[in-house]
């Protein structure tokens, strides 16, 4: 009788498969499970004050889709996306502009990224205090300096067209360096024969720039976008402690939409309707975000 | 492979953003739990022994009483601990109202953390009351015999919920209009007794500047609590819940016409609407004490506030009204959350029986600007004592019968923010009053369908 030979590649998979089990089962009890129990609620009306409640089927999706709810949610989605264009504005292209600036390595410009690098270290609850006290419209530091040039005091964060803008200044605050931080290091990781192979071809700074630095980039560019815009899409605590999603819910993002839903409103059956819909939403653009990149990334390989 | 490896990440990675607001959904799995009604009188011991504290306690209270009430908030806790051996109280300042509300409905979900007893302001008690949340005080009431009967007649029913005592009254305040009397006096102005009044008293007591801006308003109504504005509308007859309790009038002509009017006066710059940010309250007040504004609405319970940092004589004014000029019940009342120990129960029963006692309650009347709950000081010689230590409240004793509780309503809180929120909006932003109001009505009549 032929003795059956046991595949190598298969105990190999095995072996890796067992080593991502504790992994996978971290994810699957605080990660999926939630989820799974976040759409059953969805199904009930469930009232944070009540202790029992009923499956209502799909009332609840109804009222985000054809009722009430579906122009907070349209609003939701229309000022996190902005806001997510600004954080990552702010990061990648400011990132990109500081990590020029400050790309010499002498210790004046070690200090200074130091500098800029420093806010990501506040913690942000203490951040937007400051920003409060900052851009305050009688007593503020900010009105105080326009003043000096005759420009008339602005309601920051009481102004529906400065509220957001005001949350991007503490983000650009905090962030900027932290873009700046991660393009530098990805600088340091490109080659010199690149630089000296295109001189000798008589390439100008901006040529280099657009042909190398920027392509070698990519991979720290794809990276640094997805990251940010996945932090920027659950953005929370800045707009909670500066402007609570007002004026007239004009800085309402998602996640402080959900918090709404469930810790104002104690509505957490809607709470998790909107929090199930964030998630597919996210988990799309993702994918989708992978997908577009993938054929556009340039690898230094 | 590649490509359900990729899937598999960007799951993970989008179910990651999600950790922050599925926690408290997840909680969920208490639902399954069997609801803790507050128990029928008859169902709990009707032994004066069963509400006894046998054992020494340390308990918590909640309260929302700022910095400016610390100095008595202490002397009352501490007056207490000394008055007994058995019982410690360690007070605990959370926040505003609505912070402390957020806190005590997720302590009551989760079912941990719960203080023993807690302030809560007047308009939740139907929310707590409907949800569970508080402990049905009637049977402790009738085992150890307290007197309930002493309190107004309105704010004991404002604290109850559907018949039941779930609650006591402990700090209460009514709207009433402040005025620099000085002022008033100087320029000859009549204050408005009706709101038909409103629009003369509006037009006499603005200042206006040459260039056409406002140098003093006539009033500020505020904007950041529809409780300040919404008996202009009670009495002029719209019914902001309807009898059938699911809509609202809120969208009809009546509230129209109002909301209208205080546009109105808004846009001629006879008053500004001070909208729902945190600085409003503080920037109103600002205004009043500079001498900006000749009038302010605001609650009684700032009166001693106001007195003492203003350099002129300040008067309260019973709020114009129209068909009738009835005025609604404000502060807070005092409960105990159902899902404690018995023992932490009997314990907070004690504190509160001293809390909202008549010797308590008048140290807060003295010191600040609550009113005496108490039928003992508002009918008797006591109240006319009271009077003339603080006779700017005789228009409040001279209508107390027409400080009526507040609605009740599982979907109050919904209501109120949307209402707030979209008077500001409209005040503020501009737009047109009747699609406005629409609008805000047909949001509040799917709240109140769904509550």
């Amino acid at each position: 009788m032929k003795e059956k030979q046991i595949n190598p590649r298969k105990i190999s998979a095995i072996k890796d498969f067992c080593c991502v089990v504790p992994a996978l089962i971290f994810l699957a009890v605080f990660t999926y499970y939630p989820i799974v129990e976040l759409f059953r609620i969805s199904l009930t009306d469930w009232n944070l004050l009540n202790d029992t409640w009923n499956y209502v089927g799909l009332k609840n999706w109804k009222w985000l889709f054809a009722g009430s709810g579906t122009k907070y949610l349209w609003n939701s989605l229309r000022v996190t996306i902005l806001y997510s264009i600004g954080e990552l504005s702010i990061t990648l292209i400011g990132g990109m502009i500081f990590a020029l600036i400050f790309n010499r390595m002498t210790n004046s410009f070690a200090a200074m990224r130091a500098v800029v690098f420093m806010p990501k270290y506040v913690a942000m609850s203490s951040a937007a205090v400051v920003f409060l006290w900052i851009l305050n419209t009688d007593s503020g530091i900010l009105n105080y300096i326009l003043s000096v040039f005759g420009i008339s005091a602005v309601d920051w964060l009481g102004d529906r067209n400065t509220a957001l803008i005001s949350v991007l200044m503490l983000t650009g605050w905090r962030c900027i360096g932290y873009g700046m931080m991660v393009y530098l290091s990805a600088m340091m990781g490109i080659s010199t024969d690149y630089y000296e192979a295109a001189s000798l071809d008589g390439a100008n700074g901006i040529q280099k720039f657009f042909k190398i630095t920027l392509p070698m980039l990519s991979p720290t560019t794809l990276f640094l976008f997805v990251t940010t815009f996945l932090s920027s899409m659950k953005v929370f605590q800045s707009v909670d402690i500066l402007t609570q999603g007002g004026p007239y819910r004009s800085t309402e993002v998602f996640v402080y939409n959900i918090y709404r839903y469930a810790m104002v409103d104690f509505r957490m059956d809607r709470a998790s309707t909107v929090g199930i819909f964030f998630f597919f939403l996210l988990l799309i653009i993702t994918v989708a975000t992978m997908k577009i990149s993938s054929g556009n990334v340039t690898y230094d390989s | 492979m590649r490509r359900r490896m990729a899937l598999v990440l960007a799951a993970a990675m989008a179910a990651g953003t999600l950790a922050g607001c599925s926690g408290g959904g997840s909680t969920g799995a208490a639902g399954g739990a069997a609801k803790t009604e507050a128990p029928a009188e008859n169902a709990a011991p009707a032994d004066p022994s069963y509400y006894e504290v046998t054992e020494p306690i340390t308990i918590k209270w909640w309260h929302a009483l700022e910095d400016q009430y610390s100095g008595i908030v202490d002397q009352v806790v501490t007056d207490f601990n000394n008055s007994q051996d058995l019982i410690t109280v360690e007070a605990e300042y959370i926040g505003s109202y609505s912070k402390l509300n957020e806190a005590l409905v997720a302590a009551h979900a989760a079912g941990t953390g719960l203080p023993a007893i807690t302030v809560a302001n007047t308009p939740y008690v139907a929310e707590y009351g409907a949800g569970g949340l508080t402990e049905n005080l009637d049977p402790y009431i009738k085992a150890t015999g307290y007197d309930v009967e002493d309190f107004g007649n309105g704010m004991l029913e404002a604290a109850k919920y559907n018949g039941t005592q779930v609650s006591l009254p402990f700090l209460i305040s009514t709207q009433i209009m402040y005025y620099n009397k000085d002022k008033v006096d100087e320029m000859g102005i009549t204050l408005p007794e009706t709101w038909a009044d409103m629009d003369a008293f509006m037009e006499a007591g603005t200042v206006k500047a040459a260039d056409g801006s406002t140098e003093m308003y006539a009033t500020i109504i505020p904007g950041w609590d529809q409780w300040y504005f919404e008996t202009f509308y009670l009495n002029q007859g719209v019914k902001i819940i309807n009898d059938d309790q699911v809509s609202t009038d809120l969208g009809g002509e009546k509230a129209i016409e109002i909301a209208s009017k205080i546009k109105e006066w808004c846009d001629n710059g006879y008053t500004y609407w001070t909208g729902t940010a945190d600085d409003a309250s503080s920037n109103m007040r600002q205004n009043f004490i500079s001498g900006k504004a000749l009038s302010v609405v605001h609650t009684t319970s700032l009166y001693n506030n106001y007195v003492d940092q203003v350099d002129f004589e300040v008067g309260m004014h019973w709020l114009p009204g129209a068909e009738t000029k009835n005025q609604e019940i404000g502060g807070c009342v005092v409960l105990i959350p159902s899902k404690n120990d018995q023992a932490t129960k009997n314990a907070a029963w004690q504190f509160m029986q001293y809390l909202v006692g008549k010797d308590v309650n008048m140290t807060w009347a003295e010191g600040t600007g609550y009113m005496p709950t108490r039928k003992s000081v508002l009918e008797t010689e006591e109240g006319k004592a009271f009077l003339e230590k603080k006779p700017a409240f005789q228009p409040i004793f001279d209508n107390l019968d027409l400080i009526n509780p507040r609605i009740q309503h599982k979907g109050w809180s919904q209501l109120a923010t949307i209402w707030k929120n979209s008077m500001a909006e409209l005040i503020m932003e501009g737009g047109d009053v009747q699609e406005a109001m629409e609008m805000m009505a047909d949001e509040i009549n799917d709240v109140l369908g769904d509550a």
